[in-house]
């Protein structure tokens, strides 16, 4: 793994640089090409990971969930295409699913046969990855410019992997609400962080 | 709340960018999502906008995960791309975005449909000659289907990736339903088919997977009309009932 340092913010291509150059990347995946994918997976391996790990806080479930993620970005890579969106946005939308999707059918699962305590306990991936702190304040920002109700059902929806009727009911407001609150939310960080599409 | 449905259903944009839909209403959505552009784009800028919030989250994943991962590629086989064409590396996707015309998903669409049945027939068809004896009743049964005169396609895209196509004869109640492109199951699950009415789902049997060509055709009998059929991801013997929200849902009805 390539760690990542604090002084590479002058070589940093910028966030659309960035993406461009994943897309070529996924496209060399898409052609069989390992390097690319190990290059590939030290970008996004990390984010892939955090964003399962947010979602389903079990260490050992959401290893196993990200190493499917990562798997399937190696299986599907010739589906990506650069016209409907970032390949971080397309890895990011793959891994979210994935975690929802386990989630999900573990509440629907009537036995648990998984004991949480069984799994391995990693002590060490909880630090964070510092190359993406700007990124990060960037996010936090507009997060805060939305209102608390916006930012709550975002929060709940995204990061708790809850279906918008659950996140009405554990806010206790409509299920209309609910609905136009995390989409008027989701449209005021992508005006905040400028999103290009 | 009084509103059009069709404004009602523009304000699932949020929730669908978050994952936060499921069952009916997400395949309802996504089939709306096939017929109104604006929503889709708008769609599209939400998940980079949900996608940066995950960004955001990144950790340092266990070291060992790494070589597992590049290990399992080393023995996994990739998808063809769709259309058996790959894109030129470093196009930048803006431009070919906007030139792109709205006919595009629905041609796409009919020419999976077209393949699909194309496939559902050839597998047909190499049954009935090399495994008549085992397979004749299954396969005469998809056969009176597909050359019912009544036999309609309906296909649409997964959630998890892939197309499921189900021939459908309405006089007949019986529909043969295939899946391109589906991914593998996870581990130990399978995909199971629902025949899902008013008082219910009924399980029409599991759903082969993990193919990138058109899979076995599975029938469906006693349908109603009114009735949709559905597929779930299920533990791998199959359940009684329905335990995780659909990945699709087809009507089955004009």
């Amino acid at each position: 793994m390539t760690a990542p340092s604090a002084g590479r913010q002058q070589d940093d291509p910028g966030p659309a640089g960035r993406s461009q150059q994943l897309a070529w990347l996924l496209n060399r995946v898409a052609r069989g090409d390992h390097s690319a994918f190990e290059e590939v997976y030290d970008q996004l391996a990390g984010p892939v990971y955090g964003l399962v790990r947010k979602v389903l806080r079990d260490p050992a479930q959401s290893e196993e969930v990200a190493q499917e993620v990562m798997l399937d970005v190696w299986r599907t890579a010739s589906r990506f295409d650069a016209s409907r969106g970032s390949a971080g946005a397309w890895v990011m939308t793959i891994a979210h699913r994935r975690a929802v999707d386990r989630v999900r059918s573990e509440q629907a699962a009537t036995t648990r046969e998984r004991s949480l305590a069984f799994g391995p306990v990693h002590t060490e991936d909880v630090a964070e990855v510092v190359e993406s702190a700007l990124d990060r304040q960037r996010v936090r920002r507009c997060l805060d410019s939305l209102t608390p109700l916006q930012a709550e059902a975002v929060t709940l929806a995204y990061y708790g992997g809850y279906t918008y009727p659950q996140v009405a009911s554990l806010l206790g407001v409509a299920l209309g609400t609910v609905k136009t609150r995390i989409r008027d939310g989701l449209i005021r960080m992508r005006d905040c962080m400028g999103v290009p599409w | 709340m009084v509103s059009l449905p069709g404004h009602d259903l523009h304000q699932l944009t949020g929730a669908y960018a978050a994952d936060a839909l499921a069952g009916i209403e997400l395949a309802q959505f996504e089939k709306h999502l096939g017929q109104c552009r604006p929503c889709a784009d708008e769609v599209r800028g939400l998940r980079e906008t949900a996608a940066q919030l995950g960004i955001t989250t990144s950790i340092v994943p266990p070291p060992a995960m790494r070589q597992r991962v590049l290990g399992a590629a080393n023995r996994t086989r990739q998808l063809a791309p769709p259309g058996g064409r790959l894109p030129e590396p470093g196009t930048p996707g803006r431009k070919a975005w906007l030139r792109r015309a709205l006919p595009r998903p629905v041609s796409v669409a009919a020419m999976t449909a077209m393949a699909a049945a194309v496939a559902v027939l050839a597998i047909v068809l190499a049954g009935t000659q090399h495994r008549l004896e085992q397979a004749r009743s299954a396969n005469q049964a998809v056969a009176r289907v597909l050359t019912a005169p009544d036999a309609r396609i309906e296909t649409s895209g997964t959630v998890v990736g892939g197309t499921v196509t189900a021939v459908v004869s309405e006089r007949g109640h019986e529909a043969a339903i295939t899946a391109a492109g589906l991914p593998a199951p996870p581990v130990s699950r399978a995909y199971e088919l629902w025949v899902i009415s008013a008082a219910g789902a009924r399980s029409a049997g599991l759903m082969p997977g993990a193919s990138a060509s058109a899979t076995p055709p599975v029938l469906a009998a006693d349908i109603m009309p009114g009735d949709r059929l559905g597929i779930t991801i299920e533990p791998a013997g199959g359940s009684a009932r329905p335990t995780t929200a659909p990945i699709v849902v087809l009507s089955v009805a004009a």
